[in-house]
């Protein structure tokens, strides 16, 4: 248990509280700058994902968390998710130590990473889009119908998304899986707060997609699980990435902090 | 018995292949004002942080040797004891702000309240240290609307009212323009006629001979030259090892291989010097 | 831009002179009674009778209904539109053409609503009529670790200056013939050089500042003290007491008769 402290403990040099307040305050700068640029991503946890790769994941943790309720000072709305964006660095250190950031990956898995995800994120919007109530509960249609039914959609799918994955992800495939997830993570977790909070809207552009959900007849909290899964995967994909980037232009003594 | 003493000290960053400070041996009686001169890379500013005892306890890498400050063994003292003995002030003012307080007088204040002062001698302490360094009617400004120069004195300041026995100056004046370095000089001059024990690493030749007690040039990470300022600064080893001089030094060097300057004088560093020699060509 | 990132409301009331601590029990009462009582009217009669008059007392009801208002209302009308109008199965009320308002979705959104007004108008509260430094001093005099509380206080005075920044950095790179508008491609690609100078750019002194901050004794051992002084009184540490235990009646009560 001792250890458990002391390691945790041993990452919050003076050199990392130094850094946090920057770090949020680069979310902040960089979540404005993506609106004023009017760009359908959130791309608001760059600086807490720095500080889970510089720091550790238990300093991504604390920035996430500080983050959303600092940044609730001035949009209350945001500081309910506290738990997600802490949750958010917590994995962005995880995939920091792990080696995420500092390997390069051969361009053939960005185009796979790219061409699954795009897939399946077709699969997921099309199973909701037809999806039935009978008897008063919902039913998902079966797979194998779905692929036959819209066969061509699939198929573009892949390609797009193995082309995005090749252009995007480059030779960072590592760091953009770690962001795929952490999205999909990132997506199930804020559903609840999302569905019991906010009653099941979030009072921004995404709210498109529960009306679409809600309108094929799903429940409050898959709608919002939806909507998340959506927007969150490719969203935490990118930060990673700009974050990957970013980490390839820093001088070599950084990373020793 | 000298207030500061370095003996056989080497040390070496821990991402590096060389030294950045090899067998330094240095002594700094109380009350003295040394300038270090050196090219970029000779180890002034390793030396300042040598100094303060940020190396070893934040730089990390090896440190050998013994660095003794007011009878305190920089190795054996934790870093946070340390601050006490050594103030710090280095170039960037910018980055000596420490963000957590809205106003100068607060800012100042930030230092003594985390060594746990009562509130009355916080505040006498802080005072004091505004009227020393000039900024009193800064007091309710926030520190980041403050000119470069101002910012200096603010982090100047700070470190004072600490009321440390040495005060280590890296480059304190090299980020600002003429005005922010003479009010920064100028307190700087005023400090050393009070007795603080003053080390200043330094580019500008002509301040430094206006008021500094020794100057101690670096190259490569050791001495190559300690003395009096007349001395050292107007000695050809100085531009040989790639250190600055003053202009008056390089203009009557260059007058003396053509016999305008008068035979056997020493070369000139500031102004008046330069004007005397000329005048008695 | 000098002003720190706060919605702290400058006013002379006797809501500003109360203790920190005071407000934020108050707050944290709030918020669980937001949470946890089950009547849906509770929470605007809540927000009218406690809420609003503690606004006026504090010379901030202007500055609070408006932030209310700016924020509560995408949801309120989100939320309405979305889970009033397709709720799915129930009791229509009306019809207007393929989509009706049914009973159970309109309860529903009359009941977030009330939570989110609630919930925002405490906290709004709270952040109007609360320094953030003499909170984070509050904190520290009950053992809130002081690095955490740098942190709080640092970030809300930066994020301005990087904001700015921000700005300033977009303008220069306008003017080098950056595109910022068109298609999405073209401001996507507008992102990497607005982003990287910024992030470069503040990393570079981060080092340099753990150093001045731990030439001002940072991390000292000793016991650390303040230049400000927060008034407190024995009413409101008695006053404090009482909310939290009604607060804590309020969970209990609400778990029991679920």
């Amino acid at each position: 248990m001792n250890n458990i402290i002391n390691s945790i403990k041993k990452e919050f040099t003076t050199t990392t509280l130094v850094l946090i307040p920057v770090a949020i305050a680069i979310n902040i700068a960089i979540g404005e700058l993506v609106v004023r640029l009017n760009l359908p991503v959130y791309l608001d946890s760059i600086g807490t994902i720095l500080v889970g790769v510089l720091a550790g994941p238990w300093a991504g943790l604390v920035t996430g968390a500080l983050a959303n309720i600092i940044w609730g000072l001035i949009r209350p709305s945001s500081a309910p998710f506290f738990y997600v964006a802490a949750v958010i660095g917590l994995m962005a250190g995880l995939a920091g130590r792990w080696g995420a950031f500092n390997r390069e990956s051969p361009r053939w898995l960005s185009v796979l990473i790219g061409a699954v995800f795009f897939f399946s994120l077709a699969m997921f919007i099309l199973a909701f889009i037809n999806l039935q109530v009978v008897d008063g509960f919902p039913v998902f249609p079966s797979m194998a119908g779905l692929l036959r039914q819209y066969a061509l959609v699939f198929i573009a799918a892949l390609i797009i998304g193995g082309a995005i994955g090749y252009f995007l992800l480059q030779n960072g495939a590592y760091a953009g899986s770690a962001g795929l997830i952490t999205g999909v993570v990132a997506a199930i977790i804020s559903a609840p707060t999302v569905a019991i909070v906010f009653g099941g809207v979030t009072g921004s552009g995404t709210d498109l997609l529960v009306a679409a959900f809600r309108a094929s007849g799903a429940n409050i909290l898959a709608s919002a699980l939806a909507q998340g899964a959506v927007s969150d995967p490719f969203d935490k994909m990118l930060s990673f990435m700009v974050v990957w980037i970013i980490l390839r232009s820093l001088p070599a003594r950084f990373k020793a902090r | 018995m000298a207030l500061i003493e370095l003996s056989n000290v080497t040390y070496t960053y821990p991402a590096a292949k060389f030294p950045a400070l090899q067998n330094l041996n240095l002594q700094v009686n109380e009350g003295e004002l040394v300038a270090l001169v050196g090219a970029n890379g000779a180890g002034k500013s390793t030396l300042c942080y040598t100094l303060a005892g940020f190396v070893p306890h934040f730089y990390r890498g090896e440190l050998k040797g013994t660095v003794a400050v007011a009878g305190v063994d920089t190795h054996t003292t934790p870093l946070s004891e340390l601050v006490l003995t050594v103030g710090l002030v280095f170039q960037n003012p910018f980055s000596q702000i420490s963000g957590s307080k809205f106003t100068v007088y607060e800012e100042i204040a930030f230092g003594l309240e985390n060594i746990g002062l009562p509130r009355e001698e916080m505040k006498a302490r802080v005072e004091k240290a505004m009227t020393l360094t000039g900024i009193v009617d800064l007091a309710g400004r926030s520190p980041y609307a403050l000119s470069g120069g101002q910012q200096q004195r603010v982090a100047l300041a700070s470190i004072l009212a600490m009321a440390p026995k040495v005060l280590v100056l890296d480059e304190p004046t090299s980020q600002l323009d003429p005005i922010g370095t003479r009010e920064v000089f100028q307190v700087i001059k005023t400090l050393s006629q009070q007795g603080v024990t003053i080390i200043m690493a330094e580019h500008k030749i002509e301040w430094i001979a206006t008021f500094a007690d020794r100057v101690v040039a670096l190259a490569g990470g050791e001495i190559i030259l300690q003395g009096k300022p007349e001395e050292v600064l107007a000695s050809p080893l100085l531009p040989e090892h790639g250190i600055g001089i003053s202009r008056y030094t390089s203009v009557a060097r260059l007058a003396a291989q053509e016999s305008l300057w008068p035979a056997g004088r020493r070369l000139p560093v500031t102004l008046t010097e330069a004007l005397d020699g000329f005048a008695n060509t | 831009m000098n002003s720190p990132f706060s919605l702290y409301v400058a006013r002379e009331s006797g809501l500003h002179h109360l203790h920190p601590l005071t407000k934020l029990t108050l707050t944290f009462g709030l918020l669980i009674a937001a949470l946890a009582l089950p009547w849906i009217w509770a929470t605007y009669i809540l927000t009218a009778l406690v809420i609003v008059p503690l606004s006026v007392w504090g010379h901030i009801a202007r500055p609070l209904l408006r932030a209310i208002w700016t924020t509560v209302m995408p949801f309120a009308i989100s939320v309405f539109l979305i889970q009033g109008l397709l709720w799915g199965s129930g009791t229509e009320l009306f019809r207007l053409g393929p989509v009706s308002l049914k009973q159970e979705g309109f309860v529903f959104a009359t009941a977030s609503t009330g939570r989110i007004l609630m919930i925002f108008g405490a906290f709004l509260l709270f952040a109007m009529a609360t320094r953030p430094d003499t909170l984070m001093i509050a904190l520290k005099q009950i053992g809130f670790p002081g690095g955490l509380a740098y942190i709080i206080v640092t970030t809300i005075q930066i994020v301005p200056r990087f904001q700015a920044k921000a700005n300033t950095i977009l303008d220069a790179q306008r003017s080098r013939g950056l595109e910022t508008e068109g298609n999405i491609l073209v401001r996507a690609r507008a992102l990497l050089p607005l982003v990287m100078p910024l992030v470069l750019g503040s990393l570079v002194d981060v080092e340099e500042r753990a150093i001045a901050v731990e030439a001002r004794a940072f991390n000292s051992k000793r016991r650390e003290t303040s230049l400000v002084e927060i008034t407190d009184s024995q009413t409101q540490q008695i006053a404090r007491w009482l909310m939290m235990g009604l607060t804590v009646g309020i969970l209990i009560a609400r778990v029991i008769w679920r």
